[in-house]
């Protein structure tokens, strides 16, 4: 069991502050998703995590840093780029000379091997590999020391349909033996149905930080559908108590309001009601809101 | 330390550089020293002994005309030992597995000079053999082991500065062209240029003075540890005297230590 505690990690890149004073805690148990705009510091803050770059602040893994480990590998897998190894070595070399350097027997190289499913193509040259294979063989040499803490970038990149719900599955297994697993990911459907937690930065500044469902609900944009008979009595009612009215097909789509506050109001006007229904916003809409301002390189935006 | 270096050693043994190189570097030796061989034991002048030896160990370096081929060679595996790990995207892999950079960087300098050392070792004794199979006389003891030791302590110390080169630069290419340039063009050019102004002054035989930085190329002045007669005998004249094997391998040593250090201090300070 792991608990991975990031405090006032910063970074500055010539003028430029790319991750500024962020702070969090990755559980054991628990999937971690890690969201940002693309060049918010997601990278670079994992390589601060693991003190491959020099910036401010600490990372621990159960109390220590990441260079205080004995043999890290048998703590924290990390995954940090793609293709990661020399394109004419055996993808079973390639694990096999990270494995020696922590002590790591030969047997564990098979294992992670067929768990990737790459035993078939051990003898293989990764320069021959497809992206998704070679995220495959990165992932098996972040397992290969049987870590309970997992720090993955972009672990989803190339693998097709059945290798993100295989990589699904196997983070939720991990997660679910106890290990902490901290995962950047562009794919935001992938992240709702996978993350327990979330970390959301944007230009390097932390924007949310907490459980899933919570981000989701604190969005603005979850709407509740209101279908009534008597929607021109109803509508200037929620209109004056602050709700931004849309209609979608004959229902009425109302923002800004409880479902409670509508039905409260719908009674006081004597509004028949004939559905209620609230709309949580996804996690891409929540997503997008949240980078919305911070987006640095969004059409028209700040640049 | 013993993990870094359990890295190094799988490193090298799983990677083809590692073969091709060191195979170029004996088959190169064992071609040329037969031909050096197969002539000298035709010629009238020489019968092998101590000169033999040395022409044919250092395919023609030892009189001072020719860059000795195998340092060049095996010189590469040195870069490469660095500078596969920016080509590749391997640096930040190897420091997720082993964190002390002072481990990882001394255990590349330990293989590259184990190896190496052993290359030129290789050559050495391919030269031997030539030696002995077309009968000619062996050298004395003296002449092999200062001659052998020489060759061996220049490659190492040449195949060192590449991977300092690599380190410094974080590019294979441009560590390739340094330690390829830097001793056969960057050095001549120095030497052209204080020879002309030294032949252009009022006392251009006097001796010392400005022409002694030519003492301090580090590549020329390491050569003296296997040459036994140089271009530079022929800038006499000028007042010049070089420095003999143990001073010109002193030289070369704090060159290649002082890169080493800057490679050091970098690696650590540098983002990965």
């Amino acid at each position: 069991m792991a608990l991975i505690e990031a405090r006032g990690l910063g970074k500055t890149y010539g003028a430029k502050r790319a991750v500024d004073d962020l702070s969090f805690v990755v559980r054991p148990g628990s999937v971690t998703g890690f969201l940002g705009p693309n060049g918010s510091g997601k990278s670079t803050t994992m390589r601060l995590m693991l003190g491959l770059d020099n910036g401010d602040g600490s990372t621990t893994f159960d109390g220590r840093r990441f260079g205080e480990l004995e043999h890290p590998m048998r703590h924290v897998g990390a995954l940090l780029e793609a293709k990661p190894f020399h394109p004419t070595r055996h993808a079973r070399d390639h694990l096999r000379m990270l494995a020696a350097s922590n002590r790591i027997p030969d047997g564990r190289v098979d294992e992670v091997m067929d768990l990737v499913g790459l035993g078939s193509v051990a003898k293989g040259k990764p320069g021959k590999f497809s992206l998704g294979m070679g995220q495959r063989l990165g992932l098996a040499a972040a397992l290969l020391g049987n870590p309970h803490t997992l720090i993955l970038d972009e672990p989803s990149n190339g693998l097709d349909p059945q290798g993100i719900h295989w990589l699904r599955d196997l983070l939720k297994h991990l997660a679910g033996e106890g290990r902490a697993v901290f995962v950047s990911s562009h794919l935001l459907q992938e992240m709702a149905v996978l993350a327990d937690q979330l970390v959301v930065i944007g230009r390097g500044r932390m924007l949310a930080n907490g459980a899933v469902s919570e981000f989701i609900s604190r969005s603005s944009l979850g709407a509740v559908e209101v279908r009534s008979p008597d929607a021109a009595v109803l509508a200037p009612r929620l209109t004056a108590l602050g709700a931004e009215l849309t209609s979608e097909g004959g229902v009425l789509v109302a923002r800004g309001l409880t479902a409670e506050q509508i039905g409260d109001e719908a009674h006081a006007v004597g509004a028949r009601l004939h559905q209620l229904v609230t709309r949580q916003a996804t996690l891409e809409e929540a997503f997008l809101e949240a980078t919305g301002l911070a987006e640095e390189f969004r059409g028209g935006g700040e640049a | 330390m013993i993990d870094a270096l359990r890295y190094e050693y799988l490193r090298l043994r799983t990677i083809r550089s590692t073969y091709w190189l060191i195979g170029s570097a004996v088959a190169f030796q064992l071609v040329m020293s037969i031909v050096l061989a197969a002539s000298i034991s035709s010629s009238d002048t020489f019968s092998g002994g101590d000169s033999a030896f040395e022409i044919i160990a250092t395919i023609g370096a030892s009189s001072g005309f020719a860059p000795l081929f195998i340092a060049y060679i095996i010189g590469l595996f040195g870069v490469l030992s660095m500078g596969h790990e920016y080509r590749h995207g391997m640096i930040r892999a190897t420091l997720t597995a082993i964190p002390h950079r002072t481990y990882v960087l001394a255990a590349k300098i330990v293989a590259t000079t184990v190896v190496s050392a052993l290359a030129a070792l290789v050559c050495i004794l391919v030269a031997l053999l030539s030696i002995v199979g077309f009968g000619l006389d062996l050298p004395t003891a003296k002449a092999l082991v200062d001659l052998g030791l020489g060759t061996i302590v220049f490659t190492v110390l040449f195949a060192l500065s590449g991977l300092a080169f690599a380190a410094i630069t974080r590019n294979q290419t441009a560590a390739v062209a340094l330690l390829l340039l830097v001793p056969s063009v960057l050095e001549s050019i120095i030497r052209a240029i204080v020879i002309a102004i030294k032949g252009a002054s009022d006392e251009p035989g006097e001796d010392g003075g400005f022409i002694q930085i030519l003492k301090f190329l580090p590549y020329d002045a390491g050569g003296k540890l296997y040459t036994r007669a140089s271009l530079d005998d022929l800038l006499s004249f000028l007042g010049y005297t070089p420095f003999g094997p143990l001073g010109g391998g002193i030289v070369m040593a704090v060159f290649v230590a002082a890169l080493l250090a800057i490679s050091y201090v970098l690696f650590v300070r540098r983002d990965a």
